[in-house]
């Protein structure tokens, strides 16, 4: 690869718990890597595999899926299909020559801005420096 | 399509860290037909009145907020769009504040940060489509189930705003089971006292007439949601009429049968009549016939009863089973606790020995109204000399009830208390895990026990260890702190759910804990409401607790009921919820199964779903499992999830 392609990350992250986790990132003023995009959906379970099969084929390097910790779901379990849905879709990914890691799924509360920093700091910074082609 | 972006400076907060101008000239280069307006602070009064005015006059027919989070200011923007004559939901924020401003170091990476959302917000606001709440008239009578402090508490609150109220209780009494107690912990009130007043005010109070009162009764079936619920409530035979009968006792006396009664009231050590007050003093002042005891039911002829009563009309022999239908707009589950069964550690000695009882058991011997009408002895007819009370009676083990019920402390304190003064000199020994004693007046009762002369506290690790067995007629506790011999165990086990709580559960929908108790929406700030709309939660049911929490949830699940549902208001539903298409559904079931409220009915037909938008809240589950695709959850669809990803990722 002659020139590096720019690292792309989009999170889908659910109104109640991550998004609000997020914001509390912002309201601390806590800085995280600025290729990290968010769109906003009102519970993880809302994530289709084809929202994230769209991101990969829309330029996406990684993709970050945020949710309520198990227990917390503002829809009670929906956050139980999204994880259920996440690791299927991993599966997948492999056959298809997609390096499994760039699918990323975690549990933020509303309460978790620091780990949300943690947890996407330290993901895009992994995407960065690993080649995006499945070995 | 014409759009129009506003970018809120927010003082210093966005503007310090983005060049608002030269982001609103990339903003106009990147796409057709986008007009862009700087404002200083969008959420204040001032600017909200320019949005309101701009918007009118603007021409545009999508709007873009780039702000702070949606969680902040989503609600009062869309309010300013609607004020404008427009659709609210013709709107979309980019959260340029928390996602860009303040954590974005440096600036043109910022610029293009915000660029890259904004592009993603105005290709999906240009999808949005105009929505509206769906009005839907609502009936305002509520159905109530149990009617202990919860449930009555309630009755009562509903009531005296003018609701109509069906309370629905399984026994023939109400008060639930502090009518038990002759005394109440931690400040030994006097029980009846303490309850009887609301009691007369439930049944004869000056709002009485808005609450029909159905003993003997349960909920056999529930359909509808949220504002209009038919519900089936199946009333057993009571063969008495409670408001003719005078509870004059006439009746009793005359009845050929006796058996033992085996009922919380008389715990086994008294008789009844297959016509009986549940106790003395029993509200509704009422007997009631056991069906399985009349001898009527046994094909002999009978009317010993009817033949005492003086009042015409009050016992009807003939009477039968009813089936009651009732509209309701909301359900109030107010059904209790009970005490969990020590028959599963046999080495307690629950059950073979007579001496050793529970606390309820206990209860009903000092109560006036109890079955020895607070005649407290030994085997021997002997008042007890020592007696041991042991807390945590299989709480706070993994392998019966991990958790701690918060009110046996405070009771087993009033034993105490009970016992010394009547039975002075008399030697109490406490076993306790752990001593739980909140609340402003506990300890007030904990010091006045702890200096009782003969009084021990001592701490114990597990039921398991304790060995409890009847010799030469006195009691004898082995456990590994040591051997004790009394006259008598009282026995203070956790609050469970009562045992009608899973079909409750099945039939209402409601999800339960790990230890049975019905799940509220949050812990914290929503404990009396259930997860599903318009039923809410009061009481032991919920969570064990006392009768102060009981009353207080009881009086919260009421407000619910009265905000939720107002006389001539219409609920509004939410249009940001799922549809199905029914040309595209395959009727595979895959919706119906993963949705968390059940909010999909699936055709017993063809499988076809579809989505009751009211109990819908619209997560979009069911959209996203669809494997035929014909699920669209509206305000949040595929296609304009997708070109918002699409635009931050352009």
């Amino acid at each position: 690869m002659n020139k590096p392609l720019e690292t792309k990350v989009v999170g889908f992250l659910c109104n109640w718990c991550s998004y609000a986790g997020a914001d509390q990132a912002g309201g601390a003023q806590k800085s995280y890597p600025d290729n990290f995009k968010i769109i906003r959906v009102m519970c993880s379970g809302r994530v289709e595999p084809e929202f994230v099969m769209q991101a990969f084929r829309n330029g996406a390097t990684g993709v970050v899926i945020l949710a309520c910790h198990p227990g917390d779901c503002h829809y009670k379990t929906g956050n139980v299909s999204a994880v259920a849905r996440y690791r299927l879709l991993k599966r997948l990914l492999a056959q298809l020559g997609i390096d499994e890691k760039r699918l990323v799924m975690e549990y933020i509360s509303a309460s978790e801005g620091e780990r949300f920093v943690e947890v996407i700091t330290k993901t895009v910074r992994h995407l960065e420096t690993t080649p995006t082609v499945a070995a | 399509m014409k759009t129009r972006i506003y970018l809120c400076k927010c003082g210093n907060n966005i503007a310090d860290h983005l060049d608002l101008a030269r982001l609103a000239e990339r903003i106009g280069q990147a796409h057709d037909q986008v007009e862009v307006v700087t404002v200083d602070f969008l959420c204040s009064a001032e600017g909200t009145e320019f949005l309101s005015h701009d918007i009118k006059n603007s021409g545009a027919e999508r709007w873009v907020m780039g702000a702070c989070s949606p969680r902040d200011h989503e609600q009062t923007f869309r309010k300013a769009v609607e004020s404008a004559g427009e659709n609210p939901y013709l709107l979309q924020m980019v959260n340029l504040r928390e996602q860009v401003a303040w954590v974005t170091d440096a600036p043109n990476r910022a610029e293009a940060k915000a660029l890259a959302l904004i592009s993603g917000a105005i290709r999906r606001v240009r999808l949005h489509q105009p929505l509206s709440d769906r009005e839907l008239e609502i009936t305002t009578a509520t159905l109530v189930v149990g009617a202990g402090p919860a449930g009555m508490k309630c009755a009562l609150t509903l009531a005296e705003a003018g609701r109509r109220v069906i309370l629905v209780e399984k026994s023939p009494a109400i008060g639930g089971k502090p009518v038990l107690f002759e005394e109440v912990a931690p400040d030994l009130q006097c029980g009846p006292c303490l309850l009887e007043p609301m009691m007369e005010e439930l049944l004869h109070g000056k709002n009485a007439e808005n609450i029909e009162l159905l003993t003997l009764a349960e909920l056999a079936e529930v359909k509808g949601s949220f504002g209009n619920f038919f519900t089936t409530i199946r009333q057993h035979p009571r063969h008495i009429d409670p408001a003719v009968c005078i509870g004059c006792y006439e009746c009793i006396a005359p009845c050929p049968v006796s058996v033992t009664d085996f009922s919380d009231y008389q715990i086994g050590r008294a008789e009844r009549k297959a016509i009986a007050f549940a106790y003395q003093g029993v509200l509704p002042n009422a007997p009631y016939i056991d069906g399985s005891l009349c001898l009527r039911n046994q094909g002999k002829a009978c009317s010993a009863c009817l033949d005492a009563c003086p009042m015409p009309g009050a016992i009807q022999l003939d009477q039968e089973e009813s089936i009651i239908a009732r509209k309701v707009g909301a359900i109030v589950v107010a059904t209790g606790a009970t005490l969990y069964d020590l028959t599963a550690l046999p080495n307690l000695g629950y059950g073979t020995i007579p001496e050793v009882i529970t606390s309820l058991e206990f209860e009903r011997l000092l109560a006036a109204n109890g079955p020895t009408e607070k005649q407290l002895l030994t085997k021997a007819s002997l008042p007890p000399e020592s007696v041991l009370i042991v807390h945590c009676a299989g709480s706070l083990e993994a392998a019966h009830i991990p958790y701690c019920s918060g009110v046996c402390c405070t009771y087993a304190l009033k034993f105490s208390h009970q016992l010394a003064e009547k039975f002075p000199g008399i030697s109490i020994t406490h076993l306790y895990k752990e001593l739980v004693l909140p609340g402003k007046s506990a300890i007030a009762l904990a010091q006045r026990v702890q200096a009782q002369s003969n009084t021990v506290f001592q701490r114990f690790a597990s039921t398991a260890d304790l060995q409890i067995s009847e010799q030469d007629g006195r009691i004898v506790v082995r456990s590994p702190e040591g051997e004790l011999v009394v006259d008598m165990v009282i026995l203070c086990p956790p609050l469970v759910p009562t045992p009608e709580a899973g079909p409750l559960a099945e039939q209402l929908d409601l999800s339960r804990d790990r230890g049975g108790f019905f799940e509220e929406v949050g812990e914290r700030l929503d404990s009396a409401s259930s997860k599903v709309k318009g039923i809410y939660l009061a009481g032991s049911c919920q969570n064990p607790g006392d009768i102060r929490e009981a009353a207080n949830q009881g009086m919260a699940a009421a407000a619910y009921v009265l905000a939720g549902l107002v006389e001539g208001r219409n609920l509004a539903v939410s249009p940001v919820v799922a549809e199905v298409d029914q040309k595209l559904c395959s009727g595979c079931r895959v919706c119906g199964s993963i949705c968390p409220y059940k909010a999909i009915a699936i055709s017993a037909v063809d499988g076809k779903g579809a989505v009751n938008d009211i109990l819908c809240r619209g997560c979009g589950t069911c959209a996203a499992a669809c494997p035929a695709g014909a699920i669209t959850c509206h305000h949040f669809t595929r296609s304009q999830i997708m070109a918002e990803l699409e635009g931050i990722l352009a």
